[in-house]
């Protein structure tokens, strides 16, 4: 392997994206602008039903008037979780974004507020807090119910209150599940369309043709298109990250494992652009192809939105989706500092990689038939 | 005692013999049994063929592309591989560049198989393939460097900026450039590891008659500079203003092969020579047939065609006219070209789409 030809050709390849207006944007400014904008607006938007859980501890006549005056809001998917369920194991474990613990003693406490003026009870709205849309909505719902019981049970004072208990320990906004989508969505993007260009563009205008007639080759023209492609999600990544800093104060955790995840993902994506390469030939349908692929991709696997607010067949179907691992990889590893979560996507978005890649490699060829 | 390979005009199989330079034998072809005689060249074989193409064959499921095919290209020649789009002239020249692999036959570069040794012989090869647009966003120099870089064997990328003319565009970027320009750099990216042998697969397709002009200069350079070129083209003009020999192809089999020359002999009609507005055309006429001049043709608008069967008889009929101080307004000689050479054996006009 001639290591100079690699370097060689990475270097021509960067000089001649530095001078493509439409390659710069694409990678550089137009993810810029789409966390500027999603960033500053998105926040305000949310979906028309949502899913809660509700834990009844109480089981009382109480506390299930309670549960159907929710019900009545018909703004929620309601689960119950049954009484003898540790909520905190749960909601880890089922990676719930929103329950209601209604506590023993709910209707007890209630009565007893007849008597007993300090009486109170308070409901546990546990919430993750980067599902910061969902969240505003129930909270406001729980509260225009507590406030109607409460004026209903006393004039005055607050007899059912609610304590609110972050599923996570910190504050997260909108931004902070974006931005990592964001640098995924973007390395998708680069490595698919730069991998069509180079097996549908490449071909049609002769290049491939005669680099077959050149001593490089492919695994060395290969692997120099790859440390372009890394070079460029280095530069997404830090470019994203920077804006997140900067820009929406973010705290961003990079590790070595989130560099890991970019190169398996730059793998992943360019393995997918060979393959459909291979099968459409032409690049305007290629292009089509991959559009085709990869939009969809970016909406169904969480990238803009979280996948709880989507109905559950297309939740089922993001977990088939690559992009999703790549988001949530990064989402627990930069932002939420769930390793153990990250690692588990990382590990899938790696077997991604492995599969597309070399799939992409033995199926594509520069030999013509 | 040397080798000689040869040719069997027969059935184009090619054999080996061994003799003394000027030495004359009688041999037999292996093939088709067919005897010739043969006198061995002084010129020592393995160094005067670049390429040998024996028996080639390409198949796609029911479509034969290229046809049982032989041929054999000198060192230092320009050979033209002439025929319509469609005939089999990039598939051929493709599987000699190891592109496409051949359902049958063999392939020699520089004495080795392209199936097995054909990374031995890349550094002396270079090709344009046909259609070629290179890296967009490189300029004309980066564009060579690149390439120069991919090659142990350098050649001196100002020089051939400078050879190819190219010198005022060496920093404006490929996309830029215009369709002839674009193909002087295919042609010197062809250059750039000082290659013995030029595969060019219609190095002028698509350009203006300018352009084309343009590309032939530099392809007549390269026969100056001793290398091999082995130019494929549908344009009759190109293989008769470059080649040094010429093989026709149509439909996958090669129908003529020889100098421009040798092909005009043998498939070509005699020259005319037209004189146009003759003063008095039907006294002219009966003079000439007088003289024996039989094929004589005349539209009545005073314009007069002769067949001229050898050069002597362009002086003849010369003096003819000046001696009856004859008056006409303009006067040519047409030989037959590879146009008609074509539509004779093909039936077809070698420009129209007879693939």
């Amino acid at each position: 392997m001639n290591l100079k030809i690699i370097w060689m050709d990475f270097v021509y390849s960067v000089k001649a994206w530095y001078r493509s207006k439409g390659g710069m944007f694409w990678s550089l400014a137009f993810p810029v602008i789409l966390i500027l904008l999603f960033g500053a607006i998105f926040s305000g938007i949310g979906s028309s039903k949502y899913t809660i859980y509700i834990q009844d501890q109480d089981q009382t006549e109480m506390s299930m008037m309670f549960n159907a005056t929710l019900n009545a809001t018909k703004l929620f998917n309601i689960n119950i979780v049954k009484a003898d369920v540790n909520v905190t194991e749960f909601i880890k474990e089922k990676n719930i974004k929103s329950l209601i613990v209604i506590p023993a003693g709910f209707q007890q406490t209630i009565q007893e507020s007849h008597t007993n003026p300090s009486a109170r009870v308070d409901l546990q709205f546990y919430f993750d807090p980067s599902e910061q849309t969902t969240t505003q909505v129930i909270r406001s719902v729980i509260s225009s119910i507590l406030q109607e019981m409460n004026k209903n049970l006393s004039q005055s004072r607050t007899i059912i209150g609610v304590r609110e208990i972050s599923t996570i320990t910190e504050n997260f906004n909108f931004i902070d599940f974006f931005l990592p989508g964001m640098i995924g969505f973007t390395i998708m993007q680069g490595a698919i369309y730069g991998s069509i260009e180079r097996n549908t563009k490449y071909r049609k205008d002769g290049i491939l043709r005669k680099l077959l007639t050149t001593p490089i080759t492919r695994t060395e023209w290969i692997l120099a298109k790859m440390l372009f492609m890394m070079f460029l999600a280095a530069l997404t990544t830090a470019l994203i990250t920077i804006i997140g800093i900067l820009v929406f104060g973010m705290t961003v955790n990079i590790t070595a494992w989130v560099i890991i995840v970019i190169i398996a993902t730059s793998f992943l994506f360019s393995g997918m652009g060979m393959l459909i390469g291979r099968f459409v030939k032409e690049e305007e349908t290629a292009d089509t192809a991959a559009g085709a692929i990869s939009f969809p991709m970016m909406f169904l696997a969480g990238t803009f939105f979280p996948l709880e607010q989507m109905p559950g067949f297309l939740q089922t179907i993001a977990h088939v989706l690559p992009l999703y691992y790549v988001n949530e990889a990064l989402r627990n590893s930069m932002i939420y500092l769930n390793q153990n979560e990250s690692l588990i996507n990382g590990a899938v978005v790696i077997i991604f990689a492995a599969v597309f890649f070399i799939s992409g490699v033995l199926l594509t060829k520069w030999k013509e038939d | 005692m040397i080798e000689q390979r040869f040719k069997c005009p027969n059935c184009e199989e090619i054999a080996t013999f061994y003799g003394n330079p000027g030495e004359t034998k009688v041999v037999t072809c292996a093939a088709c049994h067919m005897k010739g005689r043969l006198t061995i060249s002084g010129e020592k074989q393995d160094d005067a063929v670049a390429i040998e193409v024996s028996h080639l064959k390409k198949v796609y499921g029911d479509l034969i592309a290229v046809n049982d095919i032989s041929f054999a290209v000198k060192k230092g020649e320009i050979f033209a591989f002439l025929g319509p789009n469609g005939a089999g002239k990039t598939t051929t020249v493709e599987m000699i560049e190891s592109i496409r692999t051949p359902t049958a036959g063999s392939i020699k570069l520089l004495g080795k198989d392209v199936k097995t040794q054909f990374n031995d012989v890349k550094e002396k090869i270079g090709i344009l393939p046909q259609e070629f647009h290179s890296f967009e966003r490189l300029t004309v120099r980066e564009t060579l460097v690149y390439f120069l870089n991919l090659f142990k064997k350098k050649a001196d990328v100002d020089e051939i900026i400078t050879s190819l003319d190219l010198t005022s565009h060496k920093n404006m970027l490929y996309k830029n450039l215009s369709g002839g320009l674009k193909q002087r750099v295919g042609v010197a990216i062809s250059l750039v590891n000082d290659p013995e042998i030029i595969f060019l697969d219609e190095p002028t397709t698509g350009l203006d008659p300018k352009a084309r002009r343009e590309v032939w200069g530099v392809i007549a350079e390269l026969r100056k500079k001793g290398k091999t070129v082995f130019l494929t083209t549908h344009y009759m003009e190109e293989a008769e203003f470059l080649a040094d020999h010429i093989a026709v192809i149509f439909k996958g089999k090669i129908i003529a092969e020889g100098t421009l020359e040798d092909l005009i002999r043998t498939y070509g009609q005699s020259s005319v020579m037209h004189i146009k507005k003759c003063v008095n055309a039907p006294e002219v006429i009966e003079m000439l047939k007088q003289e024996g001049y039989d094929e004589i043709s005349s539209e009545g608008n005073g314009d007069i065609a002769i067949k001229i069967d050898y050069k002597e008889r362009v002086l003849d009929i010369l003096s003819h006219l000046r001696h009856d101080c004859i008056e006409y307004e303009s006067l040519d000689i047409r030989r037959s070209n590879l146009e008609e050479v074509f539509l004779r054996l093909t039936g077809s006009k070698l420009t129209e789409d007879t693939a």
